[in-house]
């Protein structure tokens, strides 16, 4: 295996959809360690401080019409914030369908 | 000194900014923040701020500001409630420029109900404690729209005195900037089975340039107050309906003003269409006009969809559901299509520039 390859799989990588690029500066793309996807959001918001009151009320609470999947799976059925991570997954972080 | 004029019209999807030298020709510039909705945008004419209350669902409600007149946009830190409170920021309903005298403060009004201060020009907000300290909060109830500040009105020679109007909640008022309020809701002249005004406000302004002069917009009525007086004074008889939202008061005259009445339950125009009613003698007696208007046309105007600018031949706007603007330079007399295929206007800010 080439070095190239290890390094891709380490970590997370978070990537950012419609919205929530814009709410980060124009970031498409976060590389990140993590185990959990609380710690991804963190670690997300660490490096954009602009998305944590995007992301979070002021009670800490996710924001509603916030969509999270981890690679094809819905979060919500992972566990949500207890989703576990591990090396080489893909968070993504997805404006949910609402609106009209 | 040449003026020029800029109208900020929040819509349901986005801000869009009209300006024009002559207020005959206006260019439209927009949407900025769509698909969000744009519950009520101002301009500070101290130091030519602009603010949007930008309540989207995508992130959450937030208030963003602009010191180049629009070209770039800024995010505030966002209203918070204290920790351990049971409520959560859902959005602003109304962002108001402090007074001359207080540069850099900037009020605003939220869902939840509640006031909150600004003392950086909009980039963080501070609750207003002694307001949510009132026992009689837990009267307040939401109206159809929610329950919402909306309306900060601060008196013209003294900043330290204002009113604020809940919907619905009533009339609250401060003589020391905000540190106490006393309910203010008593009547004169109105419905005789209660003392106080119904306590879903819609709009209540406070005159720009004369000390003690308000106008104020309720659920089923309209009521004067002049200077020295304690109570609302009755003045709704002559619209051909209580209810409504949009209402503006001149600038240059304390007895003269504008609002739009509205089926009260339909919520839009009466039968033969929309119309803007004035009174110049402080709300004894209202006049109809409607040249210019589409004639039969059920619009419907919100409550911050209303609004004049600052030059001498005073301008008077107003926008509506189907996305139109008018303009009046004729203090109302006549109308005139200025902008449409807007989406669905919820608020008109007119701005003299200078």
């Amino acid at each position: 295996m080439s070095s190239d390859v290890v390094a891709r799989q380490k970590g997370v990588k978070v990537l950012l959809h419609g919205a929530w690029r814009q709410f980060a500066g124009g970031a498409k793309e976060v590389a990140l360690e993590a185990t959990t996807l609380r710690e991804a959001l963190e670690g997300l918001t660490e490096r954009y401080p602009s998305l944590k009151e995007r992301l979070r009320d002021e009670h800490g609470k996710l924001r509603p019409h916030l969509a999270l999947f981890v690679n094809d799976e819905d979060a919500r059925l992972l566990g949500w914030e207890d989703a576990a991570l591990k090396d080489g997954d893909i968070l993504h972080v997805i404006p949910a369908l609402s609106g009209g | 000194m040449t003026k020029s004029a800029m109208l900020l019209v929040g819509t349901k999807k986005g801000l869009y900014t009209m300006r024009s030298s002559d207020r005959k020709k206006w260019t439209v510039d927009g949407p900025h923040a769509a698909p969000a909705p744009i519950h009520h945008a101002s301009f500070d004419p101290r130091e030519q701020s602009m603010y949007a209350a930008i309540n989207s669902t995508w992130g959450g409600s937030r208030i963003e500001y602009s010191r180049d007149l629009g070209k770039t946009w800024l995010t505030s830190k966002n209203p918070a409630f204290p920790e351990g409170s049971d409520r959560t920021f859902y959005q602003t309903w109304h962002i108001e420029p402090g007074h001359a005298k207080t540069p850099n403060v900037v009020w605003a009004g939220t869902e939840p109900a509640a006031l909150w201060k600004s003392e950086d020009r909009g980039e963080t907000w501070t609750l207003n404690q002694a307001l949510d300290d009132q026992p009689s909060r837990k009267e307040w109830v939401p109206g159809f729209g929610g329950m919402g500040l909306h309306s900060i009105a601060i008196d013209a020679a003294d900043p330290n005195t204002m009113q604020v109007g809940i919907s619905v909640g009533g009339v609250y008022t401060t003589t020391d900037g905000g540190k106490s309020w006393a309910r203010d809701n008593a009547q004169t002249g109105g419905p005789e089975d209660r003392p106080d005004v119904f306590g879903c406000i819609h709009k209540l302004l406070a005159h720009p340039n004369v000390s003690g002069v308000r106008f104020m917009r309720v659920h089923l009525e309209v009521y004067w107050r002049d200077p020295g007086e304690t109570t609302w004074t009755y003045r709704t008889t002559g619209l051909p309906t209580k209810f409504g939202f949009a209402a503006a008061i001149h600038p240059h005259d304390a007895k003269t003003a504008w609002c739009i009445p509205l089926h009260d339950m339909k919520r839009t125009a009466i039968e033969p269409g929309i119309a803007v009613f004035k009174t110049t003698d402080r709300g004894a007696t209202w006049t109809r006009h409607a040249a210019g208007l589409p004639q039969g046309a059920a619009l419907e105007s919100l409550r911050e969809g209303m609004d004049n600018d600052d030059f001498d031949d005073v301008g008077v706007y107003f926008g509506t559901a189907n996305g139109d603007v008018y303009s009046s330079l004729d203090e109302g007399k006549s109308w005139e299509r200025i902008a449409q295929y807007l989406p669905y206007v919820v608020s008109v800010h007119a701005a003299t520039l200078q």
